[in-house]
């Protein structure tokens, strides 16, 4: 008993210390997830693993969390997701075969997502609910169109780098390949840090004077306009972030895999993001990692070595169970399991005491 | 002339595919207040059982079909009883995560009882027989597509607008609790609308199988042409979304065949977007009465 709450004691210091130092807490979480990128080379992972499940669980988390601030904290629904983020992939590729540095094709990207941001903004203060969410699915549809018909985006795939190997070039001097070990190591790391960043990023969105703004309107839009709350720049806003965080997530799935398929950026996966952030918790940063840690990890991890071809019906199952039974998020679970610590602490307690009076 | 009537009567067939997904879907919407993106897979599923009892039972396609429909009542019931109803109280953004959920567990089993073969569903009147019209050619299939569509839409309009079901059925859409309140069964109209969407969705499933085949992604172009029709004709009436299928699928044939196959859907999808900008709230629909 002493033990178990020794270690009480020192796991109710966490959340305190998580509240006062948020982005040492990131920091921190990034250097652990980069000690993944290691555990290959000592052969206790396999590569595929570490770029199949864990790379792409940080570009997903780099998208979820943009979209969790439109979601959560503005109450606007997304279904266009998935073309932002082809639109960081392919257009990264599409600017370096073009010839420019790494640096500006990134910038160059992510200015025009983010005025397709803006616009589909403009576009939300005419439009909502459903209405809202098929219009942009309507954008969706309409970049899948273009990636999958316009022979610019390759057809099948775009690669980047030259003819005979994918590379892509930091700084102008420093080339990484996907196919070389160590580079990909060092690019695990490298897609860790810019999450990281991400996360601090929205962390200071969400604590400002915009976040504020945005938790007014998803409560009540009628409200937060009378309290001075400018709509109209609030909603642009909110989705120039999401679209932001979109294409940037795109551009890191460029920059790691160095090859980009024009196929898969779908109805499938916009509404997999959706379903990371509700499964894992709105309006949470760690809430975000763990619902793309149980929608793409779980599953691939171990549901599909465990039960082969009918994981699907597993992954499906969880889905609906998570959203039954934690209908404000996964993440919302440690709070139960203190609650239920604490009734176990007391039950013992009374049964000590009963025991000591006889 | 010729090309044009061929594009028409394509867009018969295809249109009547939309309609019936979008009525589905919008009656779910109405209802359960939650977009159903499992609206096609549920279709596909029991498309996959009218597919197996026709190739593997030698059932005739009348009959796999009413079997299937049959299915479709019954998985529509499960999925309500066992999923929906229970997570009644959860946010309408999670309801929609929800159907996602089932749209992988339908994915999961169907392997598991069809296999993973593609399987050839046969057209209710062999394409042999058609009739000649001004140099086109109109297949007795693609009439009895639009004849049994348009049939099954007179008569869901009829029970919803003049009967004591459909006018549950128009108060559970409008307000779930004051309905409860006043004694209509609305359990059991939720109920009964999967068990319908369901079954419109196989319908269009059914109408689509032929000219693919029988495989897990094979409604996913309905799907989605479902909601943008939904969304064009306004999600506030039951007409609406039939009217924007058919616009759809006529706007789709004539852009990608007139203007450009690739920049077709691109430019019928820009101009939807436009027009949405201008009435928000689709062609029929209208503005929702909103307290502050």
């Amino acid at each position: 008993m002493k033990i178990i709450d020794t270690i009480m004691r020192h796991l109710k210091k966490l959340p305190a210390l998580v509240k006062h130092h948020p982005s040492w807490t990131f920091i921190l979480f990034g250097v652990l997830v980069s000690l993944i990128a290691f555990l290959p080379h000592i052969g206790i992972m396999r590569f595929g693993t570490m770029s199949t499940v864990y790379a792409y669980i940080i570009i997903l988390t780099t998208v979820a969390l943009g979209l969790n601030l439109l979601l959560g904290f503005s109450g606007l629904i997304s279904l266009g997701t998935a073309g932002f983020v082809g639109a960081g992939a392919l257009g990264t590729a599409v600017f370096l075969n073009m010839g420019f540095p790494l640096e500006i094709a990134v910038l160059a990207v992510l200015f025009i997502s983010g005025l397709i941001g803006a616009v589909i903004g403009l576009f939300s203060l005419k439009v909502e609910s459903i209405y809202l969410a098929i219009a942009t699915l309507f954008v969706g549809e309409i970049m899948r169109q273009i990636y999958t018909n316009v022979p610019i985006f390759g057809g099948q795939e775009l690669n980047l780098g030259d003819d005979s190997r994918n590379f892509v070039t930091f700084f102008g001097v420093w080339e990484l390949s996907f196919f070389d070990q160590m580079h990909r190591s060092i690019l695990f790391v490298i897609i860790t840090a810019a999450m990281v960043l991400s996360m601090i990023i929205i962390h200071h969105i969400i604590k400002s004077r915009t976040g504020r703004a945005l938790m007014a309107m998803s409560r009540s839009q009628h409200a937060a306009q009378a309290m001075g709350v400018s709509l109209i720049k609030y909603r642009v806003m909110a989705f120039v972030i999401a679209t932001l965080f979109a294409t940037f997530g795109g551009v890191l799935y460029g920059i790691y895999y160095q090859s980009v398929p024009t196929e898969q950026w779908n109805l499938d996966l916009s509404l997999f993001l959706i379903a990371m952030i509700v499964v894992g918790g709105l309006k949470s940063i760690y809430g975000t990692v763990l619902g793309v840690f149980i929608i793409h990890g779980v599953p691939n991890l171990w549901l599909k070595n465990w039960f082969g071809d009918v994981s699907y019906v597993f992954s499906g199952v969880l889905i609906i169970a998570v959203i039954i039974f934690y209908p404000r998020g996964f993440i919302h679970i440690g709070h139960d399991l203190r609650r239920a610590y604490a009734g176990l602490r007391t039950r013992m307690r009374k049964k000590v005491k009963h025991h000591g009076e006889n | 002339m010729a090309d044009f009537l061929r594009l028409v009567f394509n867009g018969f067939t295809s249109g009547s595919a939309y309609a019936l997904a979008a009525l589905g879907i919008v009656l779910i919407w109405r209802t359960s207040r939650t977009t159903n993106f499992a609206q096609g897979l549920i279709g596909t599923l029991n498309a996959y059982v009218a597919a197996w009892f026709i190739l593997s039972q030698g059932w005739s396609i009348w009959l796999a079909s009413l079997a299937a429909l049959v299915t479709a009542f019954a998985t529509g019931i499960i999925i309500d009883t066992i999923i929906i109803r229970p997570a009644a109280k959860v946010s309408p953004i999670s309801k929609q995560i929800i159907t996602l959920g089932i749209i992988m567990v339908i994915i999961g089993i169907i392997p598991w009882f069809f296999g993973t073969s593609r399987y050839q569903m046969p057209r209710f009147i062999p394409l042999s027989q058609s009739i000649d019209v001004a140099g086109a050619t109109l297949h007795l299939n693609t009439i009895l597509t639009l004849v049994v569509t348009l049939g099954i839409m007179a008569v869901m309009f009829w029970f919803i607008q003049f009967t004591r079901w459909g006018l549950a059925t128009r108060v559970t859409a409008s307000d779930e609790t004051t309905s409860k309140l006043m004694g209509v069964p609305t359990k059991t109209i939720t109920m009964v609308s999967w068990a319908t969407a369901a079954i419109l969705g196989t319908l269009a499933a059914i109408i689509v199988a032929p000219r693919t085949e029988v495989h897990v992604m094979m409604l996913i172009t309905v799907q989605v042409s479902a909601f943008f029709a939904g969304t064009l004709g306004g999600f506030t009436t039951f007409f609406g979304p039939v009217v924007g299928a058919f616009i759809i699928a006529f706007g789709r044939n004539f852009a990608m065949f007139y203007i450009s196959d690739i920049w077709g859907n691109v430019l019928l999808y820009m101009s939807i977007l436009v027009f949405l900008y201008f009435r928000p709230y689709g062609i029929f629909g209208k503005k929702p009465s909103k307290k502050v």
